[in-house]
């Protein structure tokens, strides 16, 4: 239980719109815990209440016991690190500049690294595969090559758990693999809780060990992949048909989407 | 004991402000932080006291060569002070009192003077001769004022109207001259009627007033060159109506002249005088 | 990994040393020449304060020009770190240190101050300072209740304000015909000649403890680069961040301009210049600005004496001069 998240009864309202309604779960610790659901579910949100960003309406969200607003930020950042879905791009650090930048909730304020910082920093960028890129411009970087950047710099935290906001969003395909492996690596290898928001409902399934589909602010189904992805649940979360079979890679559920011409017509 | 050489000797004096100073005796090094103050020097005959002047002091001739120490409204404070003067003779409005004190802590005398009507500067033309052992040539230069500006009156009392004049200083926009101004006397001692007489010291007209106001005689004063003097003149002479237009009365005089408290300011008398009631000054003052 | 194997605090003291040399030696050069002529062998016996110095050097030297090129340092460091914070909390690298209402909100306290017959020190400073701090409180009040945009409604609220004060000043100034309309020109334009060593002295010790506050947040202004979400996960604490940024580099700017009337380009170039030549990273930034601006502000001020035949133009006028095509050109360098 020592790194676990929970939310009990959390609400969140912004704007007077209800965004997230009476949400209780847990997130074990070690978990790979995937957010899925339709656009406007409020999931951005929920991750944004989970690492600290947001404070609920009501409702506690709570890590080691505590609610996570009695952290101290810089402590808070100790073991909670976040990935949003997308940073500006307009600064010219070198990817070592901002991986390093991870170490700032190890420093004092003025940030001035040692040696022991520099070399987590290099551990990190190994450990992420982009050693190659250290000394390039982050602006200049591919998309793909970008988040692992930000993931390298997220990873140099040292975080017990890792918060990833649509981190496979846009990305070719190599590099969407890449950053699911390097998260079970992450997972099996630091004992790392990974919490992270998809959009790729397959990609979800081969990895997580539980899923959370959300829909209008409110947990729909939350279990395994073969608990939650079933058509119903999915095609009442998603609102349009689907295909749900076996995925031939494993035992895991396959999403197919159907386009409407498949659809035999109503004979009249 | 020392004794100190007659050339370093120093007495109290008050200026014109009411400041109480240590002031050379003879003094040898002096600096004018005005135009109208290095006119006044050389006036009292005491130019070679000078050793230096603001950067429009451009009357006399002579005094162009004077090294100069910035314009009146923004001294160059080390440029006075590398003259190394004993002296400097500042003016009221204008001088940055700033300045002033900054000199003053380097232990350079101030003397300041507000010379800002005839009578002002007939007191100014008495001390600064006092200051400079001139006082007989003050004396002289103000009787002489005094009787030129008598002349002038006594022709004036002959006059048997006083015509309207719009005396315009600035351009664009229209500028003129309230009751607080010298110019405003200096208008009135000439026999005429300030049309912009008033509380504003420099009101501001839209051209239609003026035209409103049926000016007799308008006296334009510019720092401008002959060609634009044309212009300007052109500019009025549109207004076929203006009593100044159909008269032909519409001089432009030089604003040094009219601007500058000065000993000159009895030249101005003269020129608006003669400008205004020619009839009367047909043979010369 | 080369680059970015030296050592921070190394890169931190190469860069400050070798600015700080280069500062000294502009102080020495403004020192050595000026408005009454230019010397090095003068500046050198008024420094030894060997027995042929006359006393006319010496007041020269060190009641004119010292406390003159001191407040040149003090004034060009101080506006090119406000340039360098604003450029990172607004994320705009067009933002100068007086986008925040400063450069309106002071000029109208400082021409009151003016046509209410005040000296310079101490009326029309406090006048432009308060007048400076009033025109911040009411930005802060436009721009306090949006959310989202907040960056954006700071920004837009400042250029506002700006605007209409600059209107103001327009009318303000075409009323005044007398010779106060000087004075007021010439602190529109900037005008380092106003101050005595006290004032200078008394500038520095509320400057200082500024550029302090400020380096002490040099590294959040790094994180804060990377986005509000990212750097509030790594710790920063981003509603204090911005608010004491924005307070402590506002009273910083606001007392400079309050002292020397408005000097521009410099808070708009100088950080510009350092981060070609040194990359992003605040923490050398900050000081390349402070000794690097200062310097540069020394050298600009010289020109303004010692250039004109007829008495010095005022420092604005150069920082405009060289500033602007400066600009062009290290846009043109970044952008090949």
């Amino acid at each position: 239980m020592t790194s676990g998240i929970e939310l009990q009864n959390v609400d969140y309202a912004y704007a007077r719109t209800q965004v997230l309604r009476g949400l209780s779960f847990m997130i074990e610790p070690a978990d790979f815990f995937i957010i899925i659901g339709p656009n406007g579910s409020g999931k951005t949100t929920l991750m944004r209440l989970i690492c600290g960003l947001e404070k609920p309406s009501s409702g506690r969200v709570t890590i080691l016991g505590r609610s996570i607003q009695s952290f101290n930020r810089k402590r808070l950042a100790q073991k909670i690190a976040f990935v949003p879905q997308s940073t500006p791009l307009d600064f010219p650090f070198t990817v070592f500049d901002v991986v390093l930048m991870g170490r700032s909730p190890y420093q004092g304020m003025l940030g001035m690294e040692n040696k022991t910082d520099v070399e987590k920093a290099r551990q990190a960028i190994a450990f992420t595969g982009i050693t190659g890129l250290a000394d390039r411009k982050i602006s200049q970087l591919s998309g793909g090559e970008r988040q692992l950047a930000f993931i390298a710099r997220a990873i140099c935290q040292e975080p017990t758990l890792l918060l990833l906001d649509e981190p496979t969003a846009s990305l070719d395909l190599a590099h969407q693999i890449h950053i699911m492996d390097l998260m079970e690596k992450l997972q099996s290898e630091k004992n790392t809780t990974i919490v992270m928001v998809s959009h790729d409902v397959n990609l979800a399934a081969m990895y997580a060990s539980r899923l959370l589909l959300l829909n209008k602010g409110e947990v729909a189904f939350i279990g395994s992949a073969e608990d939650v992805l079933t058509y119903q649940n999915l095609e009442a979360s998603y609102g349009c048909p689907l295909l749900v079979d076996q995925n031939p890679m494993g035992a895991v559920p396959r999403v197919t989407l159907v386009p409407g011409k498949y659809i035999p017509k109503k004979k009249t | 004991m020392t004794v100190t050489p007659v050339w370093a000797q120093q007495h109290q004096v008050i200026d014109l402000l009411g400041r109480s100073m240590s002031v050379p005796v003879n003094p040898r090094r002096v600096v004018a932080l005005a135009p109208n103050i290095t006119e006044i020097v050389y006036a009292l005959g005491q130019a070679q006291r000078l050793v230096g002047a603001t950067t429009y002091s451009d009357f006399p001739q002579a005094a162009a060569a004077l090294p100069k120490v910035g314009s009146y409204v923004h001294l160059d404070l080390e440029r006075i002070v590398a003259l190394n003067p004993d002296l400097c003779i500042a003016i009221k409005d204008g001088n940055p009192i700033a300045t002033v004190t900054r000199l003053e802590s380097f232990r350079i005398p101030v003397y300041a003077v507000d010379p800002k009507n005839l009578k002002s500067v007939m007191d100014t033309i008495m001390r600064v001769g006092i200051l400079l052992q001139a006082e007989n040539k003050a004396k002289q230069l103000i009787s002489n004022m005094q009787n030129r500006i008598q002349v002038v009156a006594e022709r004036i009392a002959q006059a048997d109207h006083r015509p309207k004049v719009f005396f315009q200083i600035g351009i664009a926009p229209i500028v003129s001259v309230g009751t607080n101004t010298f110019i405003h006397e200096l208008i009135e001692m000439a026999g005429a009627h300030n049309l912009a007489a008033g509380n504003i010291a420099y009101p501001r007209y839209s051209k239609e007033q003026v035209l409103g106001m049926l000016p007799d005689i308008i006296i334009v004063t510019s720092m401008a060159r002959e060609a634009a003097f044309e212009r300007i003149r052109n500019d009025w002479y549109q207004w076929q109506d203006l009593p100044a237009v159909k008269h032909q009365r519409v001089y432009i005089q030089e604003s040094n002249l009219f601007d500058r408290p000065s000993p000159r300011l009895v030249d101005a008398l003269e020129t608006l005088a003669r400008l205004i009631h020619p009839e009367l000054f047909e043979d010369s003052l | 990994m080369r680059a970015t194997e030296s050592n921070i605090i190394k890169r931190l003291i190469k860069v400050t040393g070798v600015l700080l040399v280069v500062l000294v030696l502009a102080l020495l050069i403004g020192l050595s020449i000026g408005s009454s002529g230019s010397s090095l062998t003068a500046l050198w016996n008024g420094l030894s304060r060997s027995e042929s110095s006359d006393s006319v050097l010496m007041t020269i030297l060190w009641k004119i020009r010292l406390p003159r090129v001191l407040l040149a340092a003090l004034v060009g460091g101080a506006l090119s770190l406000g340039g360098l914070v604003f450029q990172a909390l607004l994320r705009n690298p067009l933002a100068e240190p007086y986008i925040l209402g400063i450069s309106g909100g002071s000029a109208i306290g400082a021409i009151v101050g003016i046509l209410l017959g005040f000296s310079q020190f101490p009326g029309i400073t406090l006048t432009s300072f308060g007048a400076s701090l009033a025109t911040l409180i009411l930005i802060l009040g436009i721009s306090a209740g949006q959310s989202i945009l907040r960056k954006n409604a700071l920004l837009l609220s400042g250029v506002m304000v700006n605007a209409f004060c600059s209107a103001v000043i327009m009318f303000l100034v075409s009323m005044t015909q007398d010779t106060r309309l000087h004075n007021i020109i010439f602190w529109l334009m900037g005008d380092l000649s106003l101050g005595n060593l006290q004032h200078t002295i008394i500038l520095a010790l509320f400057l200082i403890p500024c550029f302090v506050v400020i380096f002490m947040y040099a590294n959040t202004m790094n994180l804060m680069l990377m986005g509000k979400d990212m750097a509030q996960s790594m710790g920063v604490n981003i509603r204090r961040a911005n608010l004491v940024l924005l307070l402590v580099t506002s009273l910083m700017v606001s007392a400079c301009v309050s002292q020397c009337g408005l000097i521009g380009f410099v808070g708009l170039v100088i950080p510009h210049l350092f981060r070609l030549f040194l990359g992003p990273d605040h923490r050398l930034l900050l000081p390349a600005c402070i000794l690097g601006g200062g310097a540069y502000m020394v050298l600009c001020d010289l020109l303004a004496r010692a250039i004109p035949q007829q008495g010095e133009l005022p420092a604005g006028v150069i920082t405009a001069l060289i500033g602007a095509p400066l600009f062009i050109y290290l846009l043109k360098r970044s952008n090949p």
